[in-house]
């Protein structure tokens, strides 16, 4: 049996990350059973709850459940005391985020709207002193992207980008590894089970299919779904195919390049726009408490687009100082917001959840194991002691 | 008080015909102010006369209370008003004028005799329940006193006892109210006591004093969509199961489920639904020992078959008897799983539900039942604002009548008190005691007007008849169509005429109608009666209507005899009417065997001392004599300390924060010491105790003196109990390591300058454990008022509570709820994992396993607390000795009957209140203190006392004084007396006539027939039994209807 020091302080630095009122709740399981994603092996929101009432450090810490959580609010609906755990689990999961990075910059931002509003700045502004340092010259007759900005040069530049943020996320992912499945797990060694669960993994980050099942409520699942692929679309094409995506010459309608770029804008434009009106009118349960993080994320990635739109636009209708313009002011935006928030930020849960779900399910996978190895060992056992009457 | 020339009215209102407004009204009349008993209901009985049985002892609720609904329908000092709503109230304490308006009953209350033939000639009750939505018949009348579960007719009687048991028109479902047309029930009424025309009136009643006790609502489960009621058939209220399993109830107490009438074999029951959630931040307090009694019942009604889970979060069994129900429904088998289910669905395709649930293991479970039952919680009366209105009350924030800390009864405006649910969810005992601690409080400022309003009656002197031959006349009662639609009354008339002795016998339609009386009065005079035999409806109920009836007519009253040929004849044979005539037959043939032995007795009246002894000086005792003494009684308080105070010195502040409880105790101290009634014996203890009811000798010795010999008409113990001294988790071995009370003492000297960083409260230490199976009550609500104290004083402070169950009953749960928002962390531990608290390194190192995080939780303490339970005082051994009163299996005192005699004992003249009948709060103890002052009132109300006649009688001749009666006679009232006669030593019993009931157990262990019961001889006995044994007819006729006898038996 794990035994936990109670840590007093736990519960006060939890709330710092965003609503989390436990003071009413009294543990009557309402919300565990109400949930259609809880099960045996991952009960929450009960026990995450429960762990941070007592201030149970360590346990939480380990405890993936909080991201095996997509926020239907059902829980916070049949709450007999109102108690809002749905809200409490997004708080923490930005507790988590800020647990797994090493660096501090995580909880700095998640704590203080001035550290994340200033990184935000900081790296718009080095974006901003890049360009107007080392754009090539500008062609002013005619759009000429690529002259203006050579598609080698920012490619090289996405890649550095890439590179940086990878290192970030993936030492922070190689740390959550590290307290859920070695501290909190069965380690590294079922290697069978790591492999076995790939597809796990593989299937709920391109599907998100958990989602569907939360709250039964299959609308939010496909709104979320197309967001999530319309920006990973988006990010493979910029990111991946900068030389096929920036480039001087008009491909015709039927051209990939053209319909997958506006598919995955319209998904974008659709998704942020739909997210916005629904923190504004507070109609449903999960939108009744909104963090500065949440405003930001879809604000951010909202600004992206728009200005994408606009770039095309001024391109397509060869302006080229407006075009010039709206790239540089593009760039603005959609840097900062794939450097500060993706490793540090709400958008790790791109990251982090897929994950919790591939741990979980190597989790069980291990479980269900030992259950057989019991049940036959118990056989086994049972049978020297009983021969089995043969014939 | 109100005492400048004003008159005070002998008379009292008291609102509400539920169990607290009933005993509210019999102690006003037994105490010498008449009542006026009003409900707004048809009838009296509030919501205990739909309960089945009651917790903890599984006694009958109808058969504790029917006795009480009785008395009160006869009591000449007490008025019923019913289908009667307060409108206003003028004047002041003292002197109130009361203005009611009544609801016309469409019954004359004078004509109607209650037969139930309108009911049966509706023909709305005939309506059948609709085939289907497009069923366009006029639907069946819901009834209310099955909770829906049957239909009734437009004229009805709420339930069969209910009182008055008269029927009632509903003006909104009568065809003659609706069309002007049917009439069938005015022409079946044979007493023409149906009167449509009848018209709400209004009321006018001086009064001095008024009790509201209006009662509660049942929670609206339909308010809590996601359990389904209303929508899912056999998802049911706690109510409507009740009324299942009542023998009273839709199916004669079979179990059915509502879909398809089918016995349910797994059964579910939801607690707290409509109590502890966010809207309703209180426990209604009952609802979790209910859902225990009705899963018994059900296993008892079901066999063993049967499933039962309980979905509970705390389990609440807090007062007494409760935790071994608790226990008792375990072992029985039923479940108790602590999760609060989030819905209740439908099992597609069938009439079935499932739940889904978490295990404390933190598994997750789904479960199908076939029936569900949702115990809802107990919500405020909707005439709460009306009552709040006309009598000036406060209501909280949820609707319940706010009441002051240490003034449990009082409402705020003078004169008026309140009493049960009215003022905070409660169960029929609390409900009980605060309502005659109400009426204790109304008392102390009526005592001037005691009897002014009482009424006396004159009778004729008595005839002598001693020396007569017997001249007997019998009446034999149709009773409506109860009797005669299934025993031939003429036959049976013919019959009795043919017996010996008899000079008269007639038939009457109802014999207990007004005029029937008359026509009985008038037989005795033309007939020269001197015995009457009524064959009618039971003695239970109507044999003092007619013991007063002869008595009218100059005979003694114990000249009567009855048969009781409705509920031992027609209403078990009726469906053969002929063997049910010569059962009548029968019955009045032994009756008259009897009567002609009987003889006039006659009641003895004794003077009796008024002084009253209080046993304890605590907060129980001193509160008591204080009510007793503002009475007019003289009063004894004798306290074994030097100094009154007891328990309470020890407590320091209250749950409610505003109320200092020392300077509450000073102030008594102060009254008490000055009142001049009031005679303090401190450093006393009782001595010796004889005696009994009106004519107690009590003698006290105090160390250093005299011993004193009292003379005393009752008694109160309020002697009260201690805290337990601990012998576990270090308790003694380290000075961090305190009792809760000790830690009050703390808290309120120098905590804030030495605040410890992390304090842990253990709860139920010395509770619920093996020795002492039961739950001590305040020490959760105690931990939650320290803990607020520690979060006030240091906010710093961590605070960890560690508890089996939040037993913060009532309103305390607000309190919980507010301790957890100060941060105070509440862990549960099981019973057979208990923490473990060692010494590590200058801190003490609690270890516990929490059970939802599945973690051994580790705390470093700088202090821990016990919640250490209360345990009865040691010396109650001895006074229950000198008072020959008993003690429970815990040891504490022992009342009457745990719900509706919770302040009595079963020996006349002793009452029992505080902490020395089981633990309880400051304002548990002020209530039942005060009740067993108006206790005392009601048994010491005259100067003389009437004894009951009809009692044991030793006969010196044949009394060999082998005492084999002394020890089986249940009231104590057999002594044995030795004493020199004629040089030898003489040996004999004696009965103390006060203390005798007239039971009859000592005649029956008599081997010489030397003790006997006055009305009850073995030779009426006998001769009763001769009868029985005799052929009922002619020796001629008699073998024809014996064979016909013989063939029904052998078929």
């Amino acid at each position: 049996m794990m035994e936990s020091i109670v840590d007093p302080t736990l519960l006060a630095e939890i709330r710092r990350y965003g609503h989390f009122d436990v003071d009413a709740c009294f543990n009557c399981g309402s919300c565990a059973a109400v949930c259609a994603l809880s099960k045996d092996s991952a009960l929450f929101p009960r026990r995450s709850m429960r762990f941070a009432q007592l201030g149970l450090r360590e346990p939480l810490k380990r405890n993936l459940d909080s991201w095996l959580c997509y926020y239907c609010g059902d829980c916070s609906t049949t709450c007999p005391r109102q108690t809002e755990p749905g809200e409490s689990m997004m708080t923490l999961r930005r507790w988590l985020t800020a647990q797994y990075d090493w660096t501090g910059l995580s909880r700095r931002m998640y704590l203080s709207p001035g550290w994340e509003l200033g990184a935000l700045a900081a790296v718009g502004g080095l974006v901003a002193w890049l360009i107007s340092s080392f754009h090539g010259p500008m062609v002013l007759d005619h759009v000429e992207m690529n002259t203006f900005a050579p598609v080698w040069t920012v490619h090289t530049f996405d890649m550095i980008l890439v590179v940086v943020l990878s290192f970030f996320l993936l030492s922070n992912v190689a740390r959550m590894w590290w307290f859920t499945m070695v501290q909190g797990g069965p380690g590294w060694r079922p290697l069978g089970a790591y492999a076995a669960e790939l597809k796990t993994l593989i299937l709920h980050s391109a599907t998100q299919l958990r989602f569907g099942e939360c709250g039964k409520d299959y609308g939010r699942w496909i709104k979320h779904w197309v967001l999530a692929t319309g920006y990973v679309t988006m990010f493979t094409l910029i990111v991946g195919f900068l030389w096929w995506f920036q480039t001087d010459n008009i491909y015709p309608l039927h051209h990939p390049q053209r319909w997958l770029g506006y598919l995955a804008t319209a998904a974008l434009l659709y998704g942020t726009v739909e997210i916005l009106v629904g923190r504004l009118r507070k109609g449903e349960q999960l939108h009744k408490f909104s963090d500065l993080s949440d405003w930001l994320f879809p604000i951010l990635l909202l600004l992206t687009t728009v200005t994408g739109i606009s770039l095309h636009i001024f391109r397509y209708a060869g302006w080229p100082q407006g075009t010039y313009a709206m790239y540089a002011i593009h760039l603005v935006v959609a840097v900062p917001m794939l450097a500060v928030e993706v490793p540090f930020g709400k958008w790790a849960h791109l990251t982090y959840r897929p994950l919790a779900i591939y741990f979980q399910a190597v989790k069980d996978n291990v479980l269900r194991r030992q259950l057989r190895e019991d049940a036959a060992g118990a056989g086994a056992e049972s049978g020297s002691r009983q021969p089995v009457q043969v014939g | 008080m109100n005492d400048n020339g004003d008159k005070k009215v002998g008379a009292a209102l008291v609102i509400g015909g539920g169990i607290g407004g009933m005993q509210a009204a019999l102690d006003f009349a037994a105490a010498g102010i008449k009542a006026y008993l009003i409900d707004s209901a048809p009838c009296i009985g509030g919501g205990m006369a739909q309960l089945d049985k009651t917790f903890p002892t599984n006694d009958c609720a109808m058969c504790t209370m029917a006795p009480r609904l009785v008395e009160i329908s006869r009591h000449k000092d007490i008025e019923i008003l019913t289908l009667a709503d307060l409108e206003k109230v003028e004047g002041r304490a003292g002197n109130f004028t009361v203005t009611l308006r009544q609801r016309p009953r469409y019954v004359s209350a004078e004509k109607c005799t209650g037969c139930g033939a309108c009911v049966i000639a509706c023909p709305l009750g005939k309506l059948k329940p609709p085939s289907g939505p497009n069923d366009k018949r006029p639907k069946p009348i819901p009834d209310e006193y099955n909770e829906g579960l049957s239909c009734r007719s437009a004229i009805y009687i709420p339930y069969p006892q209910a009182v008055p048991n008269i029927p009632v028109i509903d003006a909104a479902q009568c065809l003659h109210m609706k069309t002007g047309k049917c009439k069938l029930c005015q022409k079946a009424c044979k007493a023409d006591a149906i009167v449509f025309e009848q018209e709400a009136r209004t009321v006018t009643l001086n009064v001095g004093a008024i009790v509201a006790a209006p009662g509660y609502k049942l929670f609206d489960s339909k308010l809590k969509p996601e359990y389904g009621y209303g929508t899912l058939k056999n998802v049911i209220t706690s109510l409507e199961f009740e009324r299942l399993l009542s023998a009273s109830g839709p199916y004669k107490g079979k179990v059915l489920r509502p879909s398809d009438q089918a016995e349910p074999k797994r059964i579910a029951f939801i607690q707290c639904v409509g109590s502890r959630d966010h809207d309703r931040d209180y426990c209604s307090a009952v609802c979790c020992m209910y859902a225990t009694k009705e899963a018994i019942l059900a296993k008892e009604h079901l066999g063993g078959e049967l499933s039962c889970d309980v979905f509970f979060m705390d389990l609440r069994a807090f007062s007494k008897g409760f935790e071994e129900y608790y226990l008792r429904a375990q072992k029985l088998g039923v479940r108790y799983i602590r999760c609060r289910p989030a819905a209740v669905a439908q099992v597609p395709g069938s009439d079935n539900l499932t739940i889904t649930y978490l295990t404390e293991d933190e598994k997750k479970l789904d479960g199908e039942y076939d029936l569900v039952v949702l115990s809802a919680g107990l919500r405020p009366t909707p005439s709460g604002p009306r009552l709040q209105e006309a009598l000036g009350l406060t209501l909280d924030p949820q609707g319940f009548c706010a009441t002051a800390p240490f003034a449990p009864t009082d409402s705020g405006r003078e004169g008026v008190f309140v009493a049960g649910v009215f003022t905070e969810p409660k169960d029929v005992p609390e409900t009980v005691i605060q309502a005659s601690g109400a009426v204790s409080r109304a008392l102390e400022s009526l005592s001037a007007a005691k009897g002014q309003l009482i009424t006396t009656k004159a009778y004729p002197p008595e005839l002598d008849v001693e020396g007569q031959d017997p001249r007997i006349g019998v009446f034999v009662c149709h009773c409506g169509t109860n009797i005669a639609s299934v025993v031939d009354v003429a036959e049976v008339v013919e019959y009795a005429k043919r017996q010996p002795g008899v000079v008269h016998a007639e038939n009457v339609l109802y014999a207990c109608s007004n005029d029937n009386q008359d026509k009985i009065k008038k037989a005795v005079a033309e007939h020269k009666l001197n015995r009457v035999l009524v064959a009618a409806c039971t003695p239970r109920t109507h044999e003092p209507l007619f013991r007063n009836t002869i008595r009218e007519a100059g005979l003694n009253p114990y000249l009567f005899e009855m048969a009781n040929v409705r509920d031992q004849c027609s209403w078990v044979h009726m469906h053969e009417p002929v063997k049910a005539t010569r059962k009548t037959k029968d019955l009045v043939r032994m009756g008259l065997a009897k009567a002609r032995l009987i003889r006039p007795l006659q009641k003895k009246r004794i003077a009796i001392n008024k002084d009253v002894l209080v046993a304890g000086g605590g907060l129980a005792g001193m509160t008591a004599a204080l009510s007793l003494a503002d009475q007019g009684y003289a009063v004894h308080l004798v306290e074994k300390e030097a100094e009154p105070g007891g328990n309470l010195r020890r407590l320091r502040h209250l749950l409610n924060v505003d109320a200092d409880p020392q300077r509450h105790l000073d102030a008594l101290i102060d009254k008490v010491k000055r009142h001049p009634g009031i005679t303090l014996h401190a450093g006393s203890r009782i001595a010796e105790v004889k005696g009994s009811v009106g004519n107690f000798a009590t003698r006290l010795s105090a160390e250093g003196r005299e011993d004193v010999e009292l003379r005393h008409g009752a008694a109160i113990v309020a002697t009260g109990a201690q805290e337990y001294k601990p012998v576990e988790y270090l308790y003694g071995s380290s000075d961090r390591v305190l009792t809760q009370l000790e830690l009050e003492g703390r808290l309120a000297d120098d905590w804030a300058r030495s605040a410890p960083d992390t304090v842990v409260m253990i709860q139920c230490v010395g509770s619920r454990d093996e020795s002492r199976p039961y739950c001590s009550r305040v020490c959760c609500a105690q931990a939650v008022k320290n803990a607020l104290k520690i979060k006030a004083l240091s906010p710093r402070t961590n605070v960890y509570v560690l508890f089996r169950d939040v037993r913060t009953y009532g309103f305390r749960e607000a309190y919980y709820t507010d301790a957890r928002r100060k941060g105070v962390i509440f862990a549960r531990y099981d019973e057979n994992r208990k923490p473990e608290v060692a010494q590590a390194d200058g801190k003490l190192r609690v270890k516990c396993f929490e059970p939802v995080s599945r973690t051994d939780i580790v705390i470093l303490a700088d202090l821990v607390v016990l919640s250490a339970g209360t345990v009865p005082a040691a010396d109650n051994k001895d006074l229950a000795q000198h008072l020959k009163v008993p003690l429970d299996q815990n040891g504490f005192f022992l009342e009457a009957h745990m719900k509706l005699r919770p302040v009595d004992f079963a020996t006349d003249g002793v009452f029992l209140c505080g902490t020395a009948h089981y633990p309880k709060t400051v304002e548990e103890t002020i209530a039942q203190s005060q009740a067993a002052a108006a206790r005392v009132a009601t048994s010491l109300a005259g100067d003389t006392m009437e004894l009951e006649a009809n009692i044991s009688q030793v006969l010196e001749e044949s009394c060999d004084g082998c005492a084999y009666c002394v020890d089986p006679c249940p009231y104590k009232a057999v002594t044995l007396l030795e004493y020199m006669s004629g040089g030898a030593i003489k040996k004999m019993v004696e009965v103390n006539e006060s203390l005798c009931k007239g039971c009859g157990v000592c005649q029956a262990t008599c081997p010489k027939k030397g003790i006997l019961v006055r009305g009850f001889t073995l030779e009426q006995i006998a001769a009763m039994a001769e009868a029985a044994l005799q052929a009922t007819e002619t020796p001629a006729e008699a073998p024809v209807e014996a064979a016909a006898d013989t063939a029904g038996a052998a078929a």
